[in-house]
């Protein structure tokens, strides 16, 4: 679709961006401020009515939506969608469609991630340089729970000035003053004369209007759709079977590709025993080395490649890192805390002063989690068509359309083509959890596109091949130590993580980067427990590398970090003979808005109220993401250890909830998440390969294992903050600290428990033996 | 070839006789619906329903379904693409994140209450177990419990 762009395009990249300042001669000060760099003017296409960057309206009134996130199950199309609706003041009903938008537009770009401010608090010179630096390429990405926080305020804008247009379109068309119309139910009304036109009539007039500067905002009082439970817009297609994922994308013509990577990450292929073999395999089209690292079969089916794919008998280059195993990684990980050079994240009063005082009662706690994988139901996959002329298009289930232009460029590029352009298709995503960020697959797919030129070529990596070429959620280990004065707080706070930077590995993986000298504050966050009140406190991490690959997954270095430290605060609460919650009150006397989850979440668990024998109660809490969120686990242990995880009870003060149904899903799913990485996985290493293939021996909770879930939202009038993420840091401790409650064992080291097979496809957890 | 009928089609194909039916419904017929997920019976995004059996079509040869009626997703609802008492108890609670899950666990516990209109959490552990990566076993749960209550009313 063509895309003008123009000066006259409004949007938010100045002003909004920070820019006040640079653009107000030109724009005035207002947040929608016109910067030559952004969105497409409004126009008209077919029956569509566009009226900026995010909406376009049909004839027939259909309004179209345009939601540059992915939409990856977190009800993000739909709570954006909501926001336009509010806005444009229109019901909230199947009138409404959403897109992906395929043109990458810099007023798409994620600014509030990258540069972690919500777009209308920015301010100042230097956010408005990064914006433009990141419009320019564009950075539009899904991740970090930020799409609701960074698109709450476009959004809306969008909404708002499309509505102002259609009232000055029927000011002209009735020939009145504006300040006589009124808007309701998707018409323009002049309540004096009765009159009354559908914005599909007017939608094509507003179009060519220029658009407002500023349009006034619904106050909350005036809001109808915004914070009301509202249905998805996608689910109607889910249960029918109807969506098209990234492995469902077909295209005429289309060839089939099956991968096998080097086993070791890093390893090269050395030969392959019997290709001549292969290649003659049924439907086979072509077997092929990419980038030295691994071998794909071309067939007329998928199951033809991936057949003759098991019969590839690959002679694998050995490399360094074949020596390497868990117990290996595991030595130098643990090695780290003991070593020089640590980065200093924070440091606040006077750490070995406390610790002097406080000498006698000092507490201490070494922690450790494993390497885990996302394990999307929907395993990696991407489909890439390069044309004679060099024009390329791609298809993927992504979090990011950047990974597709990069994806095919680098590996066009492998196959000595330089693609002239590539159009980005975002498919539904089953599953990513941040494992899509990724172009791995994209550019694999794209190398093998660039050898069957005109042909789409769809790659599927096998369950297999999904499993042991992740980008790791990094193992970690950490020393927490703490001197409690005498009402039992901390005096001092003292916590050190190593683990891998996932910063240097992603980042590294897709753009010239250069790792920072102070430090990952992904490797760190979850330490600093901020909101504690404890006089002194220091928090530093060690860099420990590896061969594998590690990338974001759900809430990154909470993931570990929450576990580490809310275990902590436990252990702290039962040195100094305090119950959890009462200790937790009295260390958030000054954080009230963590206080009132705290309590919440301790009335809706009915903490303190007696346990049958066996049972225990673990809470935890964590900000994360912008979001508060506190929880209560309930745990079984019988008497041959086996664990159950009962319940959970879950208070979430995410600021304002655009759509609560969607807030409460996305806490459920963080928790199943979080429990079952708490206590059912790992991924191990053996001769520098993954080991675990598939979910025989990387095991998941099912419906058997599943908690009951119990979800409550804090009122509140606050800017929204994320969803997708902060529900999962707070379940493994208080996983931990339930079992603690429960059976008087303080359980250091992720998975909690051993997973044993109970009848087909059935697990139960069960402790591990104390070490006698 | 080979003859079988899939949503109420009767269809010939002339596939291998080898090659697993997820892959034929995929490759062969145009149907999507059916997801591969691990390929090794783990999962069950791949279920399908054959003789109103709920079964993992990742593992089931061509072969084996020779005169077979297989439903799979797209086949669940009614006349007119009316909803299945269990489509619209998904429906009605929000079950879906991702949704690629979906499809197997609509087969899965379609074939469920067909056998056990009434089952209780115990059984409902029983026999789904399906994964679900977004984590809707919550609202799975309370889902199947809502389709049983439906049915039961007709
Ligand atoms: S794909 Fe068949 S059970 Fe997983
Ligand atoms: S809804 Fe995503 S895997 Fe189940």
């Amino acid at each position: 679709m063509a895309r003008i762009l123009s000066r006259r395009a409004f949007l938010f990249t100045g002003a909004a961006l920070g820019g006040t300042a640079l653009v107000a001669g030109v724009a005035g000060t207002g947040y929608l401020a016109t910067v030559d760099m952004d969105g497409p003017d409004g126009f008209v296409d077919g029956n569509r009515a566009v009226l900026n960057a995010f909406l376009a309206i049909q004839e027939d009134g259909r309004v179209v939506i345009q939601v540059p996130r992915t939409e990856m199950g977190q009800g993000i199309h739909t709570g954006m969608a909501m926001l336009v609706a509010e806005e444009l003041d229109i019901p909230f009903d199947d009138r409404i469609s959403v897109e992906h938008p395929t043109g990458l537009l810099p007023v798409y770009t994620n600014y509030a991630l990258s540069l972690r401010t919500r777009p209308e608090d920015a301010r100042g010179p230097l956010l408005w340089a990064g914006q433009r630096a990141l419009g320019l390429v564009p950075l539009i990405v899904t991740g970090g729970s930020s799409s609701t926080y960074g698109l709450w305020f476009p959004m809306r804008s969008a909404g708002a000035a499309a509505r102002h247009m259609l009232l000055a379109a029927g000011a002209a068309r009735l020939g009145v003053p504006v300040a006589e119309l009124t808007t309701s139910d998707g018409l323009v009304r002049h309540a004096a004369t009765g009159r009354a036109i559908a914005y599909g009539a007017l939608a094509r007039d507003a179009a060519r209007l220029p658009p407002p500067r500023n349009p006034a905002l619904r106050p909350v009082s005036a809001w109808r759709v915004i914070g009301t439970p509202q249905r998805r817009v996608d689910i109607p297609d889910k249960i029918r079977g109807k969506p098209v994922f990234g492995i469902d994308v077909v295209l005429p013509d289309m060839l089939h590709a099956a991968i096998r990577q080097a086993p070791v990450f890093g390893g090269t292929v050395a030969g392959v025993a019997n290709m001549a073999e292969i290649r003659r395999a049924p439907g086979v089209v072509d077997v092929a080395v990419i980038d030295g690292k691994s071998l794909a079969v071309v067939a007329s089916s998928w199951w033809q490649a991936e057949t003759a794919a098991q019969g590839l008998r690959i002679d694998w280059a050995a490399t360094e890192a074949a020596h390497v195993s868990s117990a290996s990684l595991g030595v130098a990980l643990r090695g780290a805390l003991d070593a020089g050079g640590a980065h200093v994240h924070l440091q606040q009063g006077d750490l070995s002063a406390s610790f002097a005082l406080g000498q006698e009662r000092v507490v201490s706690a070494t922690y450790e989690v494993p390497f885990v994988t996302h394990a999307c139901m929907e395993t990696m996959n991407a489909t890439v068509l390069i044309r004679q002329d060099g024009s390329a298009e791609a298809w993927s289930s992504t979090q990011s359309p950047m990974t597709l232009r990069w994806g095919v460029n680098r590996g066009a590029g492998w196959a000595g083509v330089e693609p002239t352009s590539v159009i980005g298709h975002v498919t539904m995503n089953g599953g990513a959890f941040g494992r899509r960020n990724e172009f791995d697959a994209v550019a694999q797919a794209a190398f093998l596109a660039a050898r069957h030129r005109g042909r789409p070529v769809k790659l599927l990596w096998s369950r297999e091949q999904d499993m042991t070429h992740g980008t790791y959620r990094s193992h970690a280990a950490a020393r927490l130590r703490a001197a409690l004065g005498p009402d039992g707080l901390p005096v001092a706070y003292d916590a050190m993580v190593a683990a891998q930077s996932l910063q240097n590995s992603a980042m590294g993986r897709s753009l010239p980067f250069a790792p920072s000298p102070h430090g990952d504050r992904l490797t760190a966050e979850g330490l600093d427990k901020s909101y504690y009140a404890i006089p002194s406190r220091r928090v530093r991490s060690q860099h420990v590398p590896s061969h594998l690959p590690i990338g974001f997954w759900r809430a990154n270095g909470y993931s570990f970090n929450t576990f580490f430290s809310e275990s902590f605060i436990d252990e702290c609460a039962l040195a100094a003979g305090q119950d959890p919650v009462a200790y937790r009150r009295r260390l958030l006397r000054d954080s009230p808005r963590h206080l009132a989850v705290l309590e919440r979440v301790a009335v809706l668990a009915g903490w303190g109220s007696l346990l049958p024998p066996g049972r225990g109660r673990g809470v935890a809490l964590e900000e994360s993401f912008l979001s508060i969120v506190a929880q209560v686990a309930e745990v079984t242990v019988a008497d041959d250890g086996e664990v159950t995880l009962d319940r959970v009870l879950c208070v979430a003060d995410v600021g304002i909830v655009v759509n609560p149904d969607s807030v409460a899903a996305q806490m459920e799913g963080s928790i199943v998440f979080g429990a079952t990485a708490a206590l059912m996985n790992a991924i191990t290493i053996e001769s520098g390969a993954v080991a675990e293939t598939n979910f025989h021996d990387f095991p998941v909770q099912r419906l058997a294992n599943a908690p009951e879930v119990i979800v409550e939202l804090i009122r509140s009038e606050l800017p929204p903050g994320g969803a997708g993420e902060p529900g999962t840091p707070p379940v493994a401790p208080a996983i931990a600290n339930a079992i603690a409650n429960a059976t008087g064992r303080r359980l250091r080291r992720l998975p909690l428990a051993i997973t044993e097979t109970i009848g087909e496809r059935r697990t139960r957890s069960v402790l591990a033996k104390e070490p006698s | 070839m080979i003859s079988l009928t899939v949503n109420d089609t009767a269809v010939r194909v002339s596939a291998p006789p080898d090659k697993p039916l997820l892959w034929v419904l995929r490759e062969d017929l145009g149907l999507l619906g059916p997801k591969y997920g691990c390929g090794v019976a783990q999962c069950g995004a791949c279920r399908v329903l054959i003789d109103g059996v709920s079964t993992p079509s990742c593992v089931t040869p061509l072969a084996e379904v020779e005169g077979a009626s297989v439903v799979t997703v797209e086949g669940l609802s009614g006349v007119e693409g009316a909803l299945s008492a269990v489509q619209q108890a998904w429906l009605e609670e929000q079950v879906p994140q991702c949704g690629f899950c979906q499809p197997g666990f609509l087969v899965a516990v379609t074939a469920l209450l067909d056998r056990n209109p009434n089952p209780s959490d115990a059984e409902i552990n029983e026999a789904i177990t399906n994964i679900c990566r977004c984590g809707t076993y919550p609202r799975i749960r309370r889902a199947i419990h809502r389709a049983a209550a439906a049915r039961v009313q007709g």
